[in-house]
């Protein structure tokens, strides 16, 4: 899909801009905004160029800069922190050899920390794009990150 | 007026209207409660937090700049806690700021520094950490320079931009403490950003500075400010300047006056370095074998005056001419057209107004009896429908425009425009009908077939203030009746529901204002374009009360002025028509001279002028400060004409087009050079003065006329200051008699002022026209082809125009780096499917022709935004003379010329 | 004290993606009762049964909707726009509901806009609950297809549709006038109250802002009348509250309980303790919450009784630790939570959360003299709270200083 056919799902109208930013990243393949993307989103709306950029900068979901297919988000709230979210992230960083807000060199994996994902039941928890992952250990961790590996071969 | 009431702050006892903003209204008596973010000018943010006060019955503290004022409010401002409280935030502020000062801008954060006694390290909870933030310099645009360490996220750019000038350019990026402001995608230099600069003047801190000259500038020494009146486009926009051993060096808004409040556009901000160019000419210049050659005042003033006596006792009193400027003075306009009618002996004076608003003017005199816009500019930010037709008003008239947008963006006005070009301004149009060039008559025509077929009239209001009543409206509704819906959209492409709706949104509008431009005026039809306009007004109603009426904005500073101050071939002082011996009678009696010195006859305008000297009747002229030879129509038979002159002066302050065909070359006063008054598009008179010296030799274009008439034997008057003149105008000209210059010190007056007392007029018409029996007149007009049409040879019509950053025929413009840095070129625009058909691309080189002339070398823009079969340039550039294409073929009613329409072809 | 779920009741028992199964579960039976009422009937019903808003300021539910109701009759439009922007760290009640129930808010709005005869509504759910809009945007369409939302529903000459507005990763957004900007398509800033969103909300109209466990209330208390619903909780807190309790317990997870219970009794209900640890503190209402200790044990936590101790109930949530656990480094997650959440809009929040990071940072280096630099934290927590434009410059002052209250594990 083009970003004019993206775009144009939705009415032109201001109140539309973070469900097209969402719309624009979710269906671009490295998960960001380009400016070509904010540029035509803009003009859609019939938007300053400041008024999209500013709006895809506040908000922490949005990335302009391309990232991994798969973008881990782990949840650093306190209860996660209680529940050792911080091993987690040691054995991400170990086993994807990047730290948080990078992404791995084939392209396959940026790694993000998140507030609160909600999940508090089974802390601590992580998402992969839309999925969700609780009651992490190590080797749940481990497993997901060999399934999306695999995902990707196929 | 809304009512008052009481509170108190600090037990102080206030009145105040209801609602009032609680901050405004305790600094407006006088405590200094601190703030940064909140400006008058804009909503409240509440950002900054300073404003904190306590309220009797409220909980916590409140920022009084988001607090409405109410009967029986008992405020502290000012104790412990709150002082306490302020200290920390302007500590936090502190924190997160580089405190560096390079003295080039006022700093009001740094102000309340030292007020907290914050300046002593010692004072300070936090340490220092922008440095550990990383914040940027945006250095991209041209004329500006952002700094984010020097930011204090108080929004007032934002808003200035969005709120003041409804462009909303900028916002912040990231967010928390590592937020700050961007234009475009952070970069400032590529956004929509036009350079207007209310952000950098409504900056408190010094994060946004202009570029230029900052390092010249300490404001706390060595500099002068000079309050005056912008140079350019006809709103009048009150700058002060600020003077440094004797250069500008900066131009700011004045707040708080009409008509810009403080607002001002690129030009008005960036564009005067003109003054201080080094191509100013200094000296006077006399033509010797074909050079020119430096002369002394006394030298070149003689000779002007002994041709100009020659010539008239040769050729007679009707040899000679001058064109008067819009760019200068009411004085010096006035005394031009004193020279022209008492030493020349004849009424051959006028000026560029013919080329622009003549239409406009005439079908507005011979209708409601004044040629002037009938409301103040500031009328557009209350209207709730503005028809905008054939006025790109967002490039031509930028403040006046940000009233417009203030409209549709804040009370969701209705903008209408009518042009067949897109313009800016479309962007927050309701409506955009897009007529072929040309057809004007037959949209308007149509509109009013809608407004009476459905009803829509205003019979009262015909029955009381039309002339001839209902019976005059029936021979319009009469013609008016072939104009259905199809017939109108065959003739102008603009499909018909479109047109309907606009028509019945017009009205049916409450504070409908109509603001027409060039693009009506500056055609064969230009007065039944008009008339049309008038038309569909009257039988409306919609005239004569505040936001209703009709309002030609002016192309240059002082196009108003000019002709009030009766530099016309038709006109005396007021608008009195030169024919009127009674008048007459009465101003040579003011001046001092027998009635029978005054020529009864009318005189010939701009184009009959330059036509004249072609058929060598005119053999001497007096051009002041116009450029004829690149904003004249049918340039080729210009040059011609000016050629066959046997004695030309120019008086100018720059080598221009025009002067290599002079005799003599005087050297004027550039407005930061001049004392005297200026007249704006909303009859506003506004008060020009002197703020740095002329260069070399060069003087003010009164007393140079003066000294002509003098050295001719006939002696102007005996002037001592530019007020002695100006009181001479009152005299003769009955709509200024109330004026004089202690009342202009700090407010414009609009005319008409009759009387000392009188507070002027901002809006005419409210009881009566001012035609002869006070009623106003409908002119039923019918479509008709235009002459010059396209075909086999010259497919094309070319429309011409102005842009943003480029005034008349450039020569002070583009002698400013900044305004030439935005926009520099020229270009045609021609429409996709045209540039498809014939082969041509973006950015190539063509040459146009039309039957009278061609140009080449010009680049080609693709753009939508000009119907198929038309192509747009403008004409400010001389290396693109479009006016080589125009014709001189003139408007039977006021002589203006078909700038809008000529055909043309397009070639490699 | 057992569970009692009226708001979750169908939790697990239905298909929340089948309207049938939901229908058959007594879903729509409010609505189609409030239908046949007057709008103002409606609001009296809600006003008499006590609800009080869920999303933590605790007002009351009908005395709002009588508000935008009635605060600009010649506006041509009123909004409802459902607060599904569930960011309190610890909170996960509404995603329970959207993921297990999501007719049972969706009917609530609908009830609501009746109410207020709002045409049009809007629900922000926060991005990364994506199960959450999913299941939403499901059961839209399917009561869309019932005729439950859109033209003339159910045949009462009643309008109204509701789309969904996706968050983007801002805690702030569940601030009900930032979440109104963040609708509109703009950043996360909090607008100037007043005026408040009954008056002016989204694009400048009176707007109902309600959160999703408030909306689910709605079709119980129609159905079954506010004096059935009175007869839950207490006088001044009526009806069942979901707690979300998390941490150190055997069973976190989300329980349905009338107001008033203990937080005792909540941890029992959780199983007790994780591996039978000794309870060390609680952390009621997530970020923007209160420390407790042992001795808040057996407080009944009511909005008001907990104000009255210097706690706060909140969105419900409940954190619990354990001996052993470094409350010091929860205090100190909670406060660089805000300061990556701050909008940086107004000055005492921007920089205030900064600079309260860095003197814990400070804190938890164990250099001497920490009992001062809380003390002083606590100070500018307090200017922060009594200065900042809006909740979240005004929230880091209520766990920092019920942390000095009771943790003196800082000297």
């Amino acid at each position: 899909m083009s970003i004019e056919e993206i775009i144009k799902q939705f009415e032109p109208v201001q109140h539309n801009l973070l469900n097209i930013l969402h719309a624009l990243q979710d269906r671009h393949p490295q998960n960001c905004l380009t400016e070509q993307a904010l540029d035509e989103t803009a003009r859609y709306l019939k938007l300053t160029k400041s008024s999209v950029y500013g709006v895809a900068k506040y908000y922490t979901m949005f990335s302009l800069e391309p990232r991994g297919r798969y973008i881990i988000r782990l949840c650093v709230s306190p209860v996660c922190e209680l529940l050792k979210a911080n091993q987690i992230m040691a054995v991400l960083e170990k086993n994807l050899g990047i730290r948080a807000g990078e992404t791995t060199s084939d392209g396959l994996f940026t790694l993000e920390l998140s507030e609160c994902l909600g999940q508090c039941q089974e802390a601590p928890s992580m998402m992969v794009n839309n999925e969700v992952y609780n009651g992490l250990g190590e080797e749940e961790v481990q497993r997901v990150l060999v399934r999306m590996r695999r995902r990707k071969k196929k | 007026m809304s009512k008052l009431v009481n509170l108190t702050i600090d037990d102080k006892k206030i009145s105040a209207p209801e609602g009032a903003n609680l901050l405004q209204v305790a600094k407006d008596n006088g405590m200094a409660i601190p703030h940064l973010c909140y400006h008058k000018k804009l909503s409240p943010t509440g950002a900054c937090r300073l404003c904190i006060v306590k309220i009797k019955g409220q909980r916590g503290l409140l920022a009084s700049c988001a607090v409405q004022v109410s009967e029986g409010m008992e405020v502290t401002a000012f104790d412990d806690e709150l002082e306490e409280a302020r200290k920390y935030l302007l500590d936090y502020l502190l924190c997160e700021h580089d405190e560096s000062y390079d003295g080039s801008h006022p700093d009001e954060f740094r102000e309340l520094i030292f007020r907290y006694g914050l300046d002593k390290k010692e004072n300070r909870l936090f340490p220092s950490i922008w440095k550990e933030l990383g914040y940027p310099k945006d250095e991209s645009s041209p004329v500006l320079s952002y700094d984010a360490a020097k930011c204090i996220k108080c929004f007032r750019c934002i808003k200035a931009c969005d709120e003041v000038q409804g462009k909303n350019v900028l916002s912040f990026t990231n967010r928390g403490i590592i937020s700050y402001i961007v234009g475009g995608f952070d970069k400032w230099g590529e956004s929509e950003c036009d350079g207007c600069g209310e952000c950098i003047q409504l900056c408190p801190t010094g994060a946004i500075v202009e570029k230029p000259h900052r390092s010249e500038i300490k404001i706390e020494n060595g500099i002068c400010r000079v309050r005056t009146t912008c140079p350019y486009c006809g709103v009048g926009c009150q700058l002060e300047l600020m003077v440094r051993n004797g250069k500008i060096v900066r131009s700011n808004g004045v707040e708080g006056v009409s008509p810009n409040d403080g607002r001002l556009c690129v030009k008005g901000r960036f564009g005067y370095d003109y003054v201080q160019h080094p191509d100013r000419l200094t000296t006077p210049l006399i033509k010797k074998d074909g050079k020119f050659v430096e002369a002394s005042w006394d030298e070149a003033l003689d000779l002007v005056a002994r041709k100009f006596t020659e010539i008239k006792e040769t050729y007679g009193r009707k040899a000679l001419a001058g064109y008067a400027s819009a760019k200068t003075t009411n004085e010096d306009n006035y005394l031009f057209m004193k020279l022209v009618r008492t030493v020349f002996g004849n009424n051959n004076v006028d000026y560029c107004t013919r080329l622009c608003h003549a239409s406009t003017v005439t079908a507005m005199l011979r209708s409601l009896g004044d040629g002037a816009g009938s409301n103040s500019i500031e009328d557009y930010a209350h209207s709730d429908c503005m028809l905008v037709t054939g006025n790109n008003m967002i490039e031509t008239h930028p403040v006046t425009a940000t009233y417009v947008k203030y409209a549709v963006q804040r009370h969701g006005s209705k903008i209408i425009i009518i042009d067949p070009r897109w313009t800016p301004l479309v962007k927050d149009a309701h409506i955009w009908l897009q007529p072929r060039l040309g057809t004007d008559v037959a949209l308007l025509n149509g509109m009013i077939r809608v407004i009476i077929s459905e009803g829509l009239i205003k019979k009262d209001f015909i029955e009381k203030r039309v002339d001839g009543g209902m019976k005059a409206f029936e021979s319009l509704k009469a013609l008016a009746e072939k104009y259905t819906p199809e017939y109108v959209e065959e003739v102008t492409g603009v499909a018909a529901p479109l047109m309907e709706e606009a028509a019945r949104i017009y009205a049916g509008a409450e504070r409908p204002l109509i603001a027409t431009g060039m693009g009506c005026s500056q055609q064969v039809t230009g007065t039944h374009n008009v008339f049309c306009l008038i038309n569909m007004m009257l039988i409306t109603g919609q005239i004569g009360r505040p936001g209703a009426g009709l309002n030609p904005p002016r192309g240059q500073n002082n196009v108003q002025g000019v002709s009030d101050v009766g530099a016309s071939p038709f006109t005396y002082p007021g608008y009195i028509s030169v024919e009127d011996a009674e008048n007459r009678r009465r101003v040579a009696g003011i001046w001092g001279l027998p009635f029978g010195e005054l020529d009864g006859e009318k005189g010939l305008s701009t184009v009959e002028i330059m036509q004249a000297a072609y058929e060598r009747e005119i053999r001497g002229m007096y051009i002041m400060g116009e450029n004829p030879m690149l904003t004249d129509p049918n340039l080729n038979h210009t040059e011609e004409a000016i050629k066959k002159l046997e004695f030309l002066v120019v008086q100018d302050i720059f080598h221009t087009e025009t002067t290599p065909f002079a005799d003599v070359i005087l050297p004027a006063t550039a407005f930061a050079e001049s004392e005297g008054t200026y007249v704006n598009s909303d009859r506003r008179v506004l008060r020009v003065r002197k703020a740095v010296d002329p260069p070399g030799q060069a003087r003010q274009d009164w007393e140079i006329i003066a000294e002509i008439a003098k050295r001719m034997g006939k002696p102007l008057g005996n002037y001592q200051h530019e007020s002695d003149i100006w009181d001479e105008i009152a005299q003769t000209a009955p709509i200024f008699a109330g004026i004089s210059y202690d009342r202009l010190e700090y407010h414009g007056i609009q005319w008409p002022c009759p009387a000392k007392g009188h507070p002027g007029t901002a809006t005419l018409f409210e009881e009566r026209f001012n035609t002869p029996n006070g009623l106003g007149k409908l002119h039923p007009v019918e479509y008709a082809g235009q002459s010059e049409k396209a075909d086999k040879d010259y497919p094309f019509i070319l429309n011409t125009g102005r842009i943003l950053y480029q005034y008349h025929s450039s020569t002070m413009s583009r002698r400013n780096k900044s305004l030439t840095d935005f926009a520099n070129e020229a270009y045609v625009l021609m429409h996709p499917g045209d540039a498809l058909k014939y082969g041509f691309s973006d950015g190539q080189k063509v040459h146009i022709a039309s039957r009278r002339g061609e140009i080449s070398n010009i680049r080609v823009q693709i753009s939508d935004g000009v119907l198929q079969g038309e192509l747009f340039m403008p004409f400010h550039y001389s290396e693109a003379p479009v006016n080589r294409l125009t014709r001189d073929e003139l408007d039977p009613y006021s002589k203006i010329a078909p700038f809008k329409l000529s055909a043309v072809r397009v070639g490699r | 004290m057992g569970e009692k779920r009226i708001l979750l009741k169908n939790v697990g028992v239905i298909d929340p993606g089948c309207i049938d199964d939901a229908i058959r579960a007594g879903g729509y039976e409010g609505l189609k009762k409030a239908l046949k009422m007057e709008p103002a009937m409606v609001i009296g019903e809600l006003t008499e049964a006590g609800l009080r808003g869920r999303g933590g300021a605790g007002f009351s539910t009908g005395m709002k909707q009588k508000f935008t109701s009635e605060s600009c009759l010649k506006c041509p439009q009123r909004y409802v726009v459902v607060n599904a922007d569930e960011g309190e760290p610890g909170t996960f009640k509404d995603r329970v509901i959207m993921e297990q129930d999501p007719h049972l808010y969706l009917e609530g709005t609908i009830i609501a806009a009746y109410a207020i005869q709002a045409t049009k509504g809007f629900i922000y759910i926060r991005g990364e609950y994506h199960e959450s809009i999913r299941k939403t945007e499901k059961a839209i369409k399917d009561a869309r297809k019932k005729g439950f939302l859109g033209k003339n529903i159910m045949g009462s000459g009643f309008d109204f549709d509701v789309g969904i507005k996706l968050g983007a990763g801002s805690y702030l957004c569940g601030e009900e006038l930032t979440m109104l900007e963040s609708l509109e398509g703009k950043r996360g800033h909090p607008r100037i109250k007043p005026p408040f969103p009954a008056e002016k909300g989204v694009f400048g109209m009176p707007t109902l802002v309600n959160n999703v466990e408030t909306l689910a209330n709605l079709p119980r208390i129609i159905a079954h009348g506010k004096d059935w619903y009175r007869k839950l909780g207490t006088e001044r807190s009526p009806g069942t509250k979901i707690f979300t309790i998390s941490g150190q317990v055997a069973k976190p997870g989300y329980y349905e309980l009338p107001m008033g219970v203990t937080l005792q009794e909540l941890i029992d209900l959780a199983g007790g303790m994780r591996d039978g640890k000794a309870f060390k503190a609680a952390l009621l209402g997530g970020a923007a919450g209160t420390f407790v200790d042992a001795t808040m044990l057996s407080e009944r936590m009511t909005y008001d009784n907990l104000r009255e101790k210097g706690a706060t109930l909140g969105s419900g949530a409940v954190i619990v630790m354990a001996e052993g656990d470094a409350v010091l480094d929860i205090l100190h997650n909670c406060l660089r939570f805000f300061k990556h959440e701050s909008c940086g809009k107004c000055v005492p929040c921007r920089v205030g959360t900064t600079q309260l990071v860095k003197k814990a940072d400070q804190l938890r280096n164990g250099q001497p003299g920490k009992a001062a630099l809380l003390k002083q934290m606590v100070r500018e927590a307090e200017i922060m709270a009594s200065t900042s434009l809006c909740p979240l410059g005004q929230s880091p002052v209520l766990p920092l200083e019920s942390f000095a209250r009771y943790f003196k594990e800082v000297k």
